[in-house]
């Protein structure tokens, strides 16, 4: 039974993180149509910047999130106007991939290139500590990297549903022409949401690095299980990624105890089979999934 | 009809949207040839004038070019030749945001307004380009007034409401930048035929309530009913313009383009 507990406690955690890490994923798709194979290639570069950050200035890795996080909205900006624009509006979700996935490979190349191939583990001062909660002990790192994952989708949420910004990138996602007709430059909020999914990447990768242990190729491994929570919960839709997220996280957890951990990552591609047999839209994105 | 002296009220104080210069026509299309990318020419030297509180509708088969021509109004589609005029000012280089500030709005084919935002968040989205807050205000209850659907189903997602309530949630919309005329992509499109009859209505009463209207259906006799001005396109071109009473009493415009007989139901 308390075996049980653990694995749901942190498979809830897992859950947490797994959602944010594919809001950003969702949202490309949700503004531009683009499938960002290099988002996950996103999520490592953050976090070797995390580590190189910590490792060079002594501090909590991450207060590098300062640093980061505009950075990378930044660094956003500049793809969508300068790459993503000029792939054309017929083809841009075929082109997205090819594009993005090349992205993914210069990222790879680079941090192999500057990091080496060696693996790297970010230290925390309260990295080996763990904490009792209903019976079962929770690593400190899980449960910050859990916060960090609820306050960054907590902002999200903020921003798409409180500002005038979120308010035209919601209205560009749900009709792209009614948005322009009501006045809305849809260029200019489409690169902004491509900023936006990118900072989300800065949090997600510096969130992820906390428990793991990161090496340049580790996002492939991350890629497969993204793409299918964001197809189980809707293309598009940030709270049905966030379900589907949740979910899954918690079936892996729980399946792990009697598969262990290699068959237990299966759910994620046997969720995506069973959505594209039976609800090709997505579960939770439902109405707004369809439109597309 | 076109010589006719506009009668529209001075514009109210605190308006964002230019004053009224007095042209004979709100909006006029002079000359248009438009098309998509290489395709053959869509619209061939098209001319559209809309009085002041006038209806205008366009009537003509499926692909003739209705909603190409409410494109090039709207400047969703930049003409190779001809110009827009709004209000005697010519935009015609103008993208859709600064047409939109110039007074012209445009409520397109089918559902289109944002499903997952309550009726609110699509009405103060009408707003998006208006800063001045009083006056975002009085559009609001103007238009609540205007369509009582909209007030009654102010927290409701749009996306749940009926074909018919959206269609009046996107007239409000439209209207809350206070347009001189706003261009009508078929909206009896997919609606049953009472509250197609509802909907013709409203456009009436939105004419006058002050705004010009540019109507384009395939629902070709229900829609000169309704107009003050009726236009038929065909091959790209105006094939007959004239008061729309007339166009329905024409016998062989009636079975060329408005399906047969009077009483006829299309
Ligand atoms: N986005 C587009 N790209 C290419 N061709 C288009 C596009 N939209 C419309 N067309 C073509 O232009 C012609 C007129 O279309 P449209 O203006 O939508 O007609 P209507 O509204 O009268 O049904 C049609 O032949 C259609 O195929
Ligand atoms: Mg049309």
């Amino acid at each position: 039974m308390s075996l049980f507990v653990q694995s749901l406690i942190l498979g809830i955690l897992l859950g947490g993180l797994y959602a944010l890490l594919a809001s950003g994923l969702t949202l490309y798709f949700g503004v531009m149509r683009v499938v960002q194979i290099a988002h996950s290639a996103f999520l490592i570069l953050a976090a070797y910047l995390a580590w190189f950050f910590a490792t060079r200035t002594g501090l909590d890795a991450l207060l590098s999130l300062v640093i980061t996080v505009p950075l990378f909205f930044v660094v956003g900006v500049g793809l969508q106007r300068l790459l993503i624009t000029r792939l054309k509006p017929a083809t841009l979700t075929m082109m997205s991939v090819l594009l993005t996935f090349a992205i993914a490979l210069i990222i790879e190349g680079m941090l192999g290139f500057v990091f080496t191939g060696v693996q790297r583990r970010i230290h925390f001062s309260y990295g080996s500590a763990s904490v009792p909660l209903f019976g079962a002990e929770v690593p400190v790192v899980k449960l910050v990297a859990f916060a960090l994952a609820v306050l960054a989708l907590g902002a999200l949420w903020l921003i798409l549903k409180k500002t005038g910004f979120g308010q035209a990138l919601r209205a560009t996602i749900q009709n792209k022409e009614a948005a322009q007709l009501v006045g809305i430059n849809t260029d200019r909020v489409a690169s902004y949401g491509f900023g936006l999914g990118l900072a989300t990447a800065a949090v997600g990768g510096t969130a992820l690095a906390m428990d793991a242990t990161i090496y340049p190729s580790l996002h492939w491994h991350w890629i497969g299980p993204l793409m299918a929570i964001i197809v189980v919960g809707g293309l598009g839709s940030v709270p049905g990624a966030a379900i589907a997220a949740m979910v899954l996280g918690i079936s892996q957890s729980l399946l792990q105890i009697p598969l262990g951990t290699t068959w237990a990552q299966t759910v994620f591609y046997v969720a995506l089979f069973v959505t594209l047999m039976v609800r090709p839209q997505g579960f939770f994105g439902g109405r707004l999934a369809q439109r597309f | 009809m076109a010589s006719e002296q506009p009668t529209s009220p001075a514009p109210e104080p605190g308006s964002e949207t230019a004053p009224r210069t007095g042209a004979a026509n709100l909006l006029e299309l002079n000359g248009i040839e438009a098309g998509y990318g290489r395709a053959a020419l869509v619209l061939r030297g098209l001319t559209v004038k809309v009085p002041p509180r006038t209806i205008v509708c366009l009537v003509g088969p499926n692909g003739a070019g209705k909603s190409t021509v409410l494109r090039v109004a709207s400047g969703m589609l930049t003409p190779r030749a001809g110009e827009v005029l709004v209000d005697g000012v010519d935009v015609t280089r103008q993208g859709p945001q600064e047409r939109l500030a110039s007074g012209l709005a445009h409520v397109l084919q089918g559902h289109s307004v944002f499903p997952e935002m309550t009726v609110e968040e699509n009405i103060r989205l009408g707003a998006y380009s208006v800063k001045d807050r009083a006056l975002v205000a009085e559009r609001t209850a103007f238009v609540k007034d205007l369509f009582p659907v909209v007030g009654e189903r102010w927290t409701s997602l749009a996306g749940l409401l009926s074909g018919g309530q959206q269609k009046q949630v996107e007239f409000a919309r439209s209207l809350m930048v206070d347009p001189k005329v706003v261009l009508l992509d078929e909206p009896s499109m997919g609606l049953d035929p009472k509250t197609t009859a509802a909907v013709f209505e409203q456009i009436v009463t939105m004419r006058d309530a002050g705004t010009a209207v540019l109507l384009v259906e395939q629902n070709a006799r229900r829609a000169l009913e309704t107009a003050d001005i009726g236009c038929v396109l065909d091959l790209g071109r105006l094939h007959i313009t004239g008061p729309a009473a007339d166009l329905l009493a024409d016998p062989e415009l009636s079975a060329l383009y408005l399906g047969g007989r009077p009483h006829e139901r299309t």
